[in-house]
């Protein structure tokens, strides 16, 4: 494989449960604040009220998009603002947008399907909602972006898949500038999918801990603003993307490997193309969801590919934001990366036997060039993303 | 850019199964539409596409619990690895991407049937899990074991050549050898009760370059190509530009030759004669398919068949006046472009070439 030339990160942008940008998330996370709670926004009927991580209930774009595209749109122009670009001199620019979720590319409107099984003849309005909410075309449409969109839909890897994708559409020249992100809503389609598959906690999230009983959900955004070698020479990016890799267990619809084969081989892949080793690594942040299985597959993976590298989950602030969770955990990477401290891994306290890696406890100052961010997903996709630290700001 | 080499094709349409299927059907007998069920208002027109003909690939007991959607999607890239002839080689550094508009529809509503008619207890985890847009991926590589990175895309229309655009940069970063690239779309009662709503009944057959008449139906299927990097011999030519944007940058550069995805959709057929270069000679074949996100998937097997066959097959027949058609003549060296308009002035633009 070639070792492609790594590219500027200028522009960061988050909402979640944790705040509605960036750096009121990064409070919340170093001061070890979370407060998950049942769901509010939709009803359920379970027995168990499962806590989820909601994020703020007010967001602009009105009934016309659907919450996960307005929750983009938000992210969206946190980061264009963060790197100094406003949106008229974008608009002269070849900039692609790229977008992970899940719930916001899926036509599940529960009020227009209920009425349609009872026979009735249900309004249109939420189904043209949905046509004008793919999350790209909203980000693009609302930024005044002409350039290429993908919406990725690769189950909860997509938004560390959308800031590879969006590095390498750099490097080819297919792009001046990508914003790259992803988004996720919270909903009682996922709400009652996870709870299925019983793995959902009923308590509030312990990633890698003993006790640990399934995920929380979550809902938000986070946006990385990618450019182009020598676009603005008085602009030092705060990071570069410095690798990337992905590959597929093809093992299981909703099961790692068992040996962690896939991600074992993105990890291998993200971290040739940008040469660094073991050494070289700030920390990790981990999927980290909380379920026996991933946590388990995970620990024991980076225990043998990434010995005595520091490693959180950022899951215990945020819940499982699905399709947003890659992108979010980008933009707390290089946060961190910046700062040289990670936060705390929120909700471990004890550690599991079958758990030979364990994750920070506390606030931790981290010393290295690179950082790396990792996804495991439904369908078998694994995706590793690294960074690069910038110049200062 | 540099060239992709397209190796295999697998199709699975309202026209058939296989490239054979797809020929006829490109040259001349388009098929007849099905009454499909459409909801309250009674049956509506529709090109399905069956997938019997996944079992000559994959065991019957493997294929339980994968639904249309995924069978689609497993009959195409089994199909096109077959045309390949690639049916036995390792599939360590093979990639898979998937583009859909509307993904597993049909099993996406039978999650919500499950907990709305049984309450959120009753919620079903495997239509739950199927019902995610990657699930037709993972199947893909569960089932033939594909160990390389593996992506879906859902952007309505623009699915397909946004997909090729992540395509091609895994075969340039030579990340992968070969790629699997297909579209699959399904049809279901409640996308046809939409269609009804939105757009009526068609009254006659679909006629894509009769921009101003909406005489869309709807259609379901797969198509899949297998690329490999262009400095290998295309067995179906090459696929030489690929495109995604919006009009309102700079719109692309055409080539004379265009292969139009108008498929009876009035809405966006009518942007496609305002586009057209003076002299451009074009022909549309979504009679063959149908109406579906992923129309332009076909429309690129249509090309690469056309440039391996060196045939450009007839265009679908055209109002009087205007437009001069494609059809008859040999592919040639001149490239034919692939021209797809989507809603608010998206396009996807993908150029094949027969050297």
């Amino acid at each position: 494989m070639r070792s492609p030339r790594p590219v500027a990160v200028t522009g960061l942008g988050c909402i979640c449960a944790a705040g509605t940008n960036l750096a009121a998330c990064l409070d919340t996370l170093y001061r070890g604040e979370r407060a998950p709670q049942p769901p509010a926004r939709f009803h359920s009927d379970h027995p168990v009220r499962y806590p989820v991580f909601a994020a703020a209930a007010e967001l602009p774009g009105g009934e016309r998009l659907g919450r996960t595209a307005r929750l983009a749109i938000v992210a969206a122009r946190e980061a264009v603002a963060d790197a100094g670009w406003s949106p008229a001199a974008l608009a002269g620019r070849r900039v692609g947008v790229i977008v992970g979720t899940t719930v916001g590319s899926a036509m599940n409107n529960e009020d227009f399907y209920a009425d349609y099984l009872r026979g009735g003849e249900p309004p249109l309005a939420q189904i043209e909602r949905f046509l004008g909410s793919n999350p790209a075309t909203a980000v693009a449409r609302d930024l005044g972006l002409t350039g290429p969109c993908q919406t990725v839909v690769n189950a909860c890897s997509s938004g560390t898949d959308a800031v590879g994708i969006g590095a390498a559409w750099i490097r080819a020249g297919e792009c001046d500038l990508v914003l790259a992100g992803g988004a996720d809503e919270l909903c009682r389609i996922t709400y009652n999918g996870f709870i299925s598959l019983m793995i959902t906690d009923d308590a509030p999230v312990r990633p890698f801990d003993r006790r640990r009983k399934g995920l929380n959900l979550g809902e938000g955004a986070g946006f990385l603003l990618l450019e182009a070698d020598g676009l603005r020479a008085d602009r030092p990016p705060r990071a570069f993307v410095a690798g990337y890799g992905s590959a597929c267990d093809a093992h299981h619809l909703t099961a790692p490997h068992p040996e962690g084969a896939g991600l074992k081989r993105a990890l291998a892949e993200a971290l040739d193309q940008c040469g660094a080793a073991a050494a070289d690594l700030a920390f990790v942040n981990a999927h980290g969801t909380g379920t026996p299985d991933n946590d388990r597959i995970e620990s024991r993976t980076l225990a043998v590919t990434l010995p005595g590298v520091p490693f959180l989950s950022t899951k215990g602030y945020t819940g499982h934001t699905l399709g947003a969770s890659g992108a979010i955990e980008a933009a707390f990477t290089v946060a961190a990366l910046e700062r040289g401290e990670v936060p705390a891994n929120a909700g471990f306290g004890e550690a599991d036997p079958q758990c030979p890696a364990t994750p920070v406890t506390a606030n931790t100052p981290v010393r290295g060039e690179f950082a790396l961010s990792q996804s495991l997903a439904f369908g078998g996709n694994n995706a590793v993303v690294v960074f690069r630290k910038g110049g200062a700001r | 850019m540099s060239r992709l080499a397209i190796q295999g094709l697998g199709v699975v349409g309202g026209f058939g199964c296989g490239v054979d299927a797809l020929r006829q059907a490109l040259a001349g007998a388009p098929p007849t539409p099905q009454p499909a069920p459409a909801g309250a208002g009674g049956p509506l027109p529709v090109l399905l596409a069956a997938d019997d003909a996944l079992e000559d690939f994959v065991p019957r007991r493997a294929l339980r619990r994968v639904d249309h959607f995924s069978r689609l999607a497993l009959l195409g890239a089994s199909l096109a690895l077959r045309d390949a002839d690639r049916l036995e080689t390792d599939r360590s550094r093979l990639g898979v991407v998937i583009a859909t508009g509307w993904g597993a529809m049909a099993t996406t509503f039978a999650f919500l049937q499950s907990f709305i008619q049984g309450g959120d207890v009753c919620s079903s985890p495997t239509h739950f899990s199927s019902s995610l847009h990657n699930a037709a991926a993972a199947n893909i590589s569960i089932l033939l074991q594909v160990t390389g990175p593996s992506l879906t895309v859902s952007q309505f229309e623009m699915s397909f050549p946004s997909a090729l655009l992540t395509a091609r940069r895994w075969l340039a970063e030579e990340r992968v050898d070969a790629v699997l690239v297909g579209g699959v779309d399904e049809y279901c009662p409640e996308l046809g009760y939409c269609w009804r709503r939105f757009f009526g009944v068609a009254d006659g057959p679909l006629q894509p370059l009769a921009f101003d008449r909406q005489s869309a139906l709807p259609g379901e299927g797969a198509a899949f190509v297998l690329l490999e990097r262009g400095d290998r011999s295309g067995r179906y030519g090459y696929l030489t530009a690929i495109g995604q944007g919006n009009l309102a940058g700079s719109p692309p550069a055409l080539p004379q030759r265009l292969l139009l995805g108008a498929d009876g959709q009035k809405e966006c057929g009518a942007g496609y004669p305002r586009l057209l270069p003076t002299g451009a000679r074009v022909a549309a074949y979504a009679p063959a398919w149908g109406s579906l996100p992923v129309g332009q998937a076909f429309d690129l097997a249509a090309a690469a068949l056309a440039a391996g066959d060196n045939r450009l097959y007839p265009a679908a027949p055209a109002p009087a006046g205007g437009l001069e058609l494609l059809g008859g003549e040999s592919f040639g060296d001149e490239p034919v472009g692939c021209l797809k308009l989507g809603r608010c002035g998206d396009y996807g633009l993908l150029t094949v070439a027969r050297r």
